[in-house]
């Protein structure tokens, strides 16, 4: 009978030390989430590097949108694109020459003079500076958009229709869209209907896919004919993941054809670029 | 976004079920492990300290009335135990002239007690051993599987890329990291227990005599 109550007040605190060690686990588990929770929040990722190089020369997609109306325009769409972002960039880079500037001994008796004179100097060094700095730091820039630019002519010469309308100067990324203003009006709602169509198409769903979707995009570039047609397909950018091509260029495939062309477009063909990321059209 | 935050969590989330099963098998392991060290380490020490009080009031006094009076203050001591199972059996002999047969009476019951007693001491601690042995063969069946998997998928979408291979091989071998989880503390404290208990043993096995000899020769 005693031994029979020894067993049950053993079975007992083992069943307590059960319970606690179960408990002891779940709040180790919590402290755990909880920690790299706090942990993952301390280290933010930089955003830069996703953003920065790789949308460069992907972003024609939403270039050529806004280029495709103004066929009558004039040509040079590029270059006042290109100007107004080299300055901002040479913005830090402006200032260096100055310090170069010779001290001179006559400072502490005429400082009016001297003032005058930096003020000259300053203003001829910025005068002689952009060219200089143009061609050194925007040389990736321009060539990016020389290419891209070559590669639309080519195609436009080909297909028969182009004769210099389809300006490629709007490939120049996104940056370059909001000034580029007026040309890309008519071509925005189109290319959003479109995007639906190819997405109601795109049959993608790979989990692991989308967990790591770190340069995992496509940059693609349609011609897509008046009546809607899809002429022609370029992969710009590939992702290293063939199933996912694949799954771009089957999309396409069965998006085709399109709605007939806007009749801003007149009867011309046009470009149209896409960026297709696991999360979805971009 | 909330995936990469939870990290290991995250990626358990996309665990396949054997992994998932393993993990859990693991996690009962490793709880009842701990149950164990606890309930354990508390039983042998008290067992220890108060067999060395009672065996220091009996080697003080040496008389078999008083050190029985003094062994109900030490229930949870493997020595009293024996000790009175002892007591009450030279207490229950009839006819003490026959030293002989008194003592071979005696020496039985200390025995049984003796054999109870290592018993008691030794339960549950073979399953220390067990988990020690099998959590990181149960955790690295659980990689093994992960990776099978994950090389699947990798077939699936033809891409050998470092961003989707990496994944699924951190995912598997979470269960290793949890099999060993398991067993370290198994096996340290097994070790642990083993050594306290082969004292308590030895001093059972010594002082047995000790005590059938101090029955046998009483005034």
């Amino acid at each position: 009978m005693k031994k029979g109550q020894k067993l049950m007040t053993a079975e007992k605190k083992f069943s307590l030390w059960l319970a606690a060690a179960a408990f002891m686990h779940a709040l180790v588990l919590f402290l755990l989430l909880y920690l790299q929770i706090w942990d993952s929040g301390r280290h933010v990722k930089p955003k830069i590097i996703s953003v920065s190089l790789i949308s460069l020369p992907g972003s024609g997609g939403a270039g050529v949108h806004s280029e495709s109306p103004g066929a009558n325009s004039p040509p040079p769409a590029v270059e006042p694109a290109v100007k107004d972002a080299v300055p901002e960039k040479l913005q830090p880079v402006a200032p260096k020459p100055v310090p170069v500037e010779p001290p001179r001994p006559k400072v502490v008796d005429k400082p009016v003079d001297i003032n005058k004179a930096l003020e000259r100097l300053k203003q001829k060094v910025a005068e002689k500076t952009p060219p200089l700095t143009k061609q050194a730091t925007s040389s990736n820039l321009n060539k990016a958009l020389a290419d891209l630019q070559q590669k639309v002519k080519n195609n436009g010469r080909q297909a028969g229709t182009g004769s210099g309308e389809g300006r490629p100067g709007s490939y120049g990324g996104r940056s370059s869209v909001g000034k580029g203003s007026g040309s890309g009006g008519t071509a925005d709602p189109y290319k959003a209907e479109i995007a639906g169509i190819i997405q109601q198409n795109w049959s993608f769903s790979n989990p692991l896919l989308k967990k790591n979707s770190y340069g995992m995009s496509v940059y693609v570039r349609i011609n897509i004919l008046a009546d809607g047609t899809i002429r022609q397909i370029v992969f710009d950018k590939r992702a290293p993941s063939e199933y996912l091509n694949n799954s771009v260029k089957k999309a396409l495939e069965k998006s085709s054809p399109l709605p007939a062309l806007p009749k801003e477009a007149g009867s011309r063909d046009v470009w149209i670029g896409f960026v297709f990321t696991p999360e979805g059209i971009e | 976004m909330l995936d990469s935050r939870l990290g290991m969590f995250g990626l358990l989330s996309d665990a396949g079920p054997v992994v998932l099963m393993v993990l859990s098998l693991l996690l009962l392991f490793s709880i009842i492990s701990w149950a164990i060290i606890a309930f354990k380490f508390g039983y042998l020490r008290k067992s220890l300290r108060e067999s060395k009080a009672f065996l220091d009031y009996f080697f003080e006094v040496y008389n078999v009335d008083k050190a029985f009076t003094e062994s109900e203050n030490f229930r949870n001591g493997s020595l009293p135990r024996v000790f009175r199972s002892a007591y009450i059996e030279y207490r229950a002999l009839g006819d003490k002239g026959d030293i002989r047969h008194a003592r071979a009476r005696i020496a039985r019951a200390v025995k049984r007690e003796v054999n109870a007693e290592n018993k008691r001491l030794s339960t549950l601690v073979p399953f220390l051993a067990t988990v020690g042995n099998t959590a990181p063969f149960i955790g690295l069946f659980g990689t093994v599987w992960g990776i099978m998997n994950s090389f699947h998928n990798i077939g699936l979408t033809q891409s050998a890329s470092l961003a989707a291979v990496a994944p699924g091989i951190s995912e598997a071998l979470i269960a290793t990291a949890a099999g060993l989880a398991a067993a370290i503390p198994a096996v340290i404290a097994y070790n642990y227990f083993t050594q306290q208990i082969s004292i308590i043993e030895r001093d059972l096995e010594e002082f047995s005599p000790e005590f059938v000899a101090a029955f046998i020769n009483e005034p």
